[in-house]
């Protein structure tokens, strides 16, 4: 890592989050307007602060930040191009998965500092869904390590550069796109930030400064959960003809906008529901995806 | 990392490390003592990563962000006053747990200044990986299989408590805020006078 790539890496996440923003906008059927995002935003912290007077308020302050820092973290373990990493580490792909896990606790805390029952209820309830969602993130990466014989997401990378990782391991690609979708509230999964689901859920006390640091946090989830995917499922960089960088990046806006798009024209996720899903045939489902990656592996990677 | 990166890392982040688990058991609110003891686990896998021990360090930070949350989950479940609000004590026996921790503390500290440690250095790639995968997979299988099997009973354990009323039990007609019918009517659980004699009628009493 380079004394540069911080900064890279917080320019990128301000890129990447307009970009996700006028995305949103465009998968709407509006024009996309930079101007009206930002209006938007600077609507969004010119509002007073909420602060609620109970005991823990602490947690409520902490909450925006630890999602936007779990957030950040993620982004920055992707692999972009060969050259550009903001935190190349041999076991990147474990420490995706562990910044992500720090959403249950900025959930949790802004559900419990608010001191509101609904928000208490939706921080609680985030954690039994996140857990959900966590198991089938981690396999599915532990699958597509197995043929990279490495957990170094650019190792992950560059073992696709025949054929993408998604044609090989379907299964492991159809168990992470969902997963990588709540734990970036992108709906159908918004059940924690859903104006139908307990009034807003655990974030719909914040206001102001605090707003605008969810709504960012949660444009850079959506900007790495898109890029993590283009870059261990879909082959990251590799690609004929166009620079490294361009097919990262095209590559990273078509799994954005696929995302979106599919969760405008997909109905709300009923809570019973997804959590019987997870764990009764997702978790199953991603130890035979394991398996069938011990499988390739040996037979087709060795 | 460097010599001198590494302290820099290691003594800040030992540092609230220390503080942030200090300040778990100086707290009632068990939402506040389980986020302060997953800041202090959290840290210490800044201090794994410090130490080039990199899959430790990512596994530590993934692992106690899942675990402390569920901890929390729990203990906000069984206690009478999850948010401490009604000041009470929820230590007990407290000259023995001292004597108890200044020993296993004592004894801890010993074993870290007396142990020959290997002074090895580690290069290459993740070599620990490859290790731990090895002695996961090989010697210490059967440990890490009863382990988890145990964490797996005394989850099922805890759900079935809270599942039944709570560590208090079901409440029953006479309980504090829970009426009781007016007496005489057919099929309806009457709460006996006096302590004693009342518990050994409930074995006689007919099935409702």
């Amino acid at each position: 890592m380079s004394a540069a790539s911080p900064f890279a890496i917080v320019a990128l996440a301000l890129v990447g989050a307009m970009a996700v923003a006028l995305l949103e906008q465009v998968v709407a059927g509006a024009r996309p307007s930079p101007a009206g995002v930002a209006r938007a935003a600077l609507g969004t912290l010119r509002q007073p602060l909420a602060v609620p007077q109970v005991k823990d308020a602490w947690l409520y302050h902490g909450a925006p930040v630890l999602l936007l820092l779990g957030g950040v973290l993620a982004l920055a373990t992707v692999p972009w191009t060969p050259g550009f990493r903001g935190l190349d580490f041999s076991t990147g792909a474990i420490l995706y998965s562990a910044c992500l896990a720090y959403v249950t606790p900025a959930v949790l805390m802004a559900g419990w500092g608010a001191g509101r029952p609904l928000q208490v209820v939706g921080g609680f309830r985030f954690v039994a869904l996140m857990l959900a969602y966590e198991m089938p993130i981690v396999m599915a990466v532990t699958a597509v390590a197995a043929p990279a014989e490495s957990l170094r997401p650019a190792a992950i990378v560059e073992i696709q550069h025949a054929v993408p990782m998604a044609l090989v391991q379907p299964l492991a690609f159809a168990l992470f796109v969902p997963a990588v979708m709540a734990v970036a509230f992108i709906p159908p999964f918004d059940l924690p930030q859903a104006p139908g689901e307990l009034g807003g859920g655990a974030f719909s006390a914040y206001t102001g400064v605090h707003a605008g640091i969810v709504s960012l946090a949660q444009k850079v989830l959506v900007l790495g959960a898109a890029g993590m995917t283009a870059a261990l499922f879909l082959g990251g960089w590799h690609g004929p003809l166009l620079p490294d960088a361009l097919w990262m990046a095209l590559k990273t806006a078509a799994v954005a906008a696929a995302m979106l798009a599919a969760g405008r024209r997909l109905p709300r996720a009923e809570l019973p529901w997804l959590l019987g899903a997870a764990w009764k045939y997702a978790v199953p489902a991603a130890i035979l995806a394991i398996v069938w990656a011990g499988f390739v592996s040996l037979a087709v990677y060795q | 990392m460097s010599g001198l990166g590494t302290a820099l890392v290691f003594w800040p982040t030992a540092a609230i490390m220390l503080v942030t688990g200090l300040y778990v058991f100086r707290t009632s609110s068990m939402a506040r003592a389980g986020l302060l003891l997953l800041a202090s686990l959290g840290v210490e896998g800044l201090i794994f990563l410090a130490l080039a021990s990199e899959f430790l360090g990512v596994l530590q930070l993934l692992m106690m962000s899942g675990e402390m949350v569920i901890m929390v989950f729990f203990m906000v479940m069984f206690m009478a006053d999850p948010g401490g609000l009604m000041g009470m004590d929820m230590t007990h026996d407290k000259r023995r747990s001292a004597a108890a921790a200044v020993g296993v503390a004592v004894a801890l500290a010993l074993l870290a200044l007396l142990t020959d440690w290997p002074a090895a250095t580690l290069s290459g790639e993740a070599p620990d990986v490859r290790a731990i995968g090895f002695e996961v997979m090989g010697r210490s299988m059967f440990t890490f299989l009863f382990a988890g099997m145990t964490i797996l009973f005394a989850i099922v354990g805890g759900i079935m408590l809270a599942a039944q009323g709570g560590r208090l039990g079901i409440a029953a007609p006479g309980d504090d805020g829970v009426a009781v019918p007016p007496p005489g009517r057919a099929g309806q659980h009457v709460p006996p006078p006096g302590g004693e004699e009342g518990h050994a009628m409930h074995g006689a009493e007919p099935a409702r």
